[in-house]
């Protein structure tokens, strides 16, 4: 059936949970490309024969005008299929800003296709700039804040690390009082948690 | 008006819709599986996806009928025990192609039997969602169709977040795309037939 | 654009607005707060609360250096970290304000720089709108997909060459539902364009309606969003 290569397409996405990502599907993302083209084709051929009929293109409503709508449509619906794919994707890259940072981590970055690792580096930038025009840091403060310090475990051996105006050796499994903003996008890398008594 | 972009929308718009051609239409006999030709004949009963459907409808070309998950066999059952039917099997965008269908057919109660599943569905979501157990996914949930599914969810996390907020805990959490650990939520994807 | 109640778009001025505030014992933060309410339940884009803005990050700055004051003068402890808290709480507002207009601005860029929203955006988020997201995403999408398709599907906004209008483009879905609080009340309000809905807005009460109707009270700032 028409479009149904496309359409599956589609269901790997709604299949992921929300904010998640699978691996771009070239594959079937090609072959999507190519199905639109085909259908350009035949879609041209009937055109073509009504044209060469001399009927009058914009008024005729044979079986080949038919034909050439059902293409036509095909294509359409190929077309939103693709973009929905792309755009879908880049709003759940676009967002990874927000949760990780401005370097993604090996295991997403593998997942994207090459203008998807671009668009997000540029994202990125975009942000960037804008807070700095503001000067101000909008990728802490996430949630809205209890107290000021917190208590946290360090997960990973993380090293010297610079924190306002002195700075501090971060080792695995170590207990700090830290700022609250400080702390948070070690906290969402995974690379410390909250300690909770 | 559900935005170009939308993928539920997209997914809903493959529900398959049975019509017959009123036109013939050339190059095209993919659509037809009984065709011997490249053709589809003027008369032929076809399953067209409802993107297609919908637009040849506008077109004059198909005339459309209503699909079996309206049939008098299924209001009957949603009278008698509304939140017992499994709306998934039959659609699982029951609601939103009920609502897209409507002015392509004659029959205009489907309006008001949508109107009166939901709500007779609508109580029985909502007690379950304030109810149900965090870890496991309730029985009943896999009988929804995906919009009410969304509205478990939704009410299940609210109710949840209540619970945490209550109990007092860690705020801060690791960003989930990078978590091993995976929620339990209803198996968001419909089965493709 | 729709104004059910007449009273139009107009914007309050700053003085008539402080004036307000100080009569009703509303600080700063209070508006803030109000606006981020507003901003994050409304389904598209405010105007942006430049002169609140600005006084808010003026005020942060200012609690910013007494918290340090206090610390290099070795005040309580206690007293230090109940600034601190405050301070806290404003930049987080503030914070989460930005965000949420800077993700309503990725959505639906395209419509906001069509229409007149666009004027509804400060400076720096028209740069951001402009000469970033739009570029980098109608780029992204041309380089995947929209080169690779037949002449004639190629646009980002129409379907095909055929389409009369540009029906592509993300917009903000105006008749969803809101939950908003009146502070005065409002009297027999008209709901839709035909006049069969009328709803009677008392004073401090709580409502559920479709955005849409009551675009025009959340405008002139007589109905909050919560």
């Amino acid at each position: 059936m028409y479009g149904r290569r496309a359409s599956q397409l589609l269901r790997e996405l709604a299949c992921s949970e929300t904010g998640q990502l699978t691996a771009f599907n070239s594959d079937a993302f090609d072959q999507v490309i190519k199905e639109c083209n085909e259908h350009n084709l035949q879609l041209q051929s009937l055109i073509r024969k009504i044209e060469d009929e001399n009927l009058d293109i914009q008024t005729t409503r044979n079986e080949d005008h038919f034909g050439a709508v059902i293409h036509h449509l095909s294509l359409i619906r190929n077309k939103r299929c693709l973009m929905a794919y792309m755009y879908n994707r880049a709003e759940t890259i676009q967002s990874l800003r927000w949760k990780v940072g401005p370097v993604l981590p090996q295991e997403i970055q593998e997942k994207l296709n090459y203008s998807e690792e671009e668009c997000f580096k540029n994202h990125s930038a975009a942000i960037q700039s804008y807070m700095s025009e503001l000067d101000l840091d909008l990728t802490v403060d996430m949630v809205p804040p209890k107290d000021p310090y917190i208590r946290v475990r360090v997960l990973d051996d993380i090293g010297e690390v610079c924190l306002g105006d002195h700075s501090i050796s971060l080792t695995k499994h170590s207990l700090h009082f830290l700022r609250r903003t400080d702390a948070e996008p070690f906290i969402s890398q995974g690379m410390m948690e909250e300690f909770l008594e | 008006m559900p935005g170009y972009y939308d993928i539920d929308d997209i997914i809903m718009e493959e529900e398959p819709i049975s019509v017959v051609f009123q036109v013939g239409a050339h190059g095209v006999g993919l659509l037809d599986p009984g065709s011997e030709t490249n053709n589809v004949e003027n008369g032929a009963k076809v399953d067209l996806p409802f993107w297609l459907a919908h637009e040849l409808y506008l077109r004059q070309a198909v005339s459309i009928s209503v699909p079996a998950c309206f049939s008098q066999k299924t209001r009957k059952e949603i009278q008698a025990d509304a939140a017992c039917v499994d709306l998934r099997i039959r659609c699982p965008y029951f609601y939103e192609l009920g609502c897209k269908i409507v002015p392509l057919v004659s029959d205009k109660s489907i309006g008001s039997f949508l109107h009166y599943a939901f709500t007779g569905r609508y109580k029985e979501i909502l007690s379950k969602s304030h109810s149900a157990s965090v870890v496991t996914v309730p029985k009943f949930s896999t009988r929804l169709t995906k919009e009410e599914s969304q509205l478990f969810e939704a009410a299940r996390s609210s109710m949840l977040a209540f619970k945490k907020w209550r109990l007092g805990g860690s705020r801060l959490e690791k960003a989930s795309i990078l978590g091993r650990k995976r929620k339990t939520t209803i198996p968001a994807c419909p089965s493709t037939p | 654009m729709a104004s059910g109640s007449g009273s139009g778009s107009e914007r309050w001025s700053e003085d008539l607005e402080t004036e307000v505030a100080m009569a009703m014992g509303t600080t700063d933060v209070e508006l803030l707060k109000r606006a981020w309410r507003n901003e994050k339940a409304a389904p598209e884009i405010l105007q942006f609360e430049a002169a609140l803005v600005l006084r808010a990050r003026e005020q942060i700055q200012l609690l910013e250096e007494t918290v340090e004051e206090f610390t290099e003068n070795g005040v309580d402890d206690l007293v230090v970290s109940l600034y601190q808290m405050d301070l806290d709480r404003s930049l987080f507002l503030l914070r989460s304000y930005l965000r949420i207009r800077l993700q309503k601005i990725e959505k639906y860029m395209i419509h906001i720089s069509k229409t007149n929203l666009w004027n509804r955006l400060s400076e720096q988020e028209q740069r951001f709108a402009k000469s970033r997201c739009t570029d980098i995403m109608e780029k992204h999408l041309e380089q995947s997909v929209l080169s690779r398709l037949p002449y004639g599907y190629q646009s980002i906004l129409k379907q095909s060459i055929s389409s009369e209008e540009d029906d592509m483009v993300p917009e903000p879905q105006l008749d969803t539902f809101v939950f908003c609080k009146t502070k005065h009340a409002v009297g027999a309000f008209q709901l839709d364009d035909t006049g069969d809905e009328i709803v009677d807005l008392v004073a401090d009460d709580l409502y559920v309606l479709r955005y849409k109707s009551i675009r025009g009270l959340v405008e002139s700032g007589r109905i909050d969003l919560v």
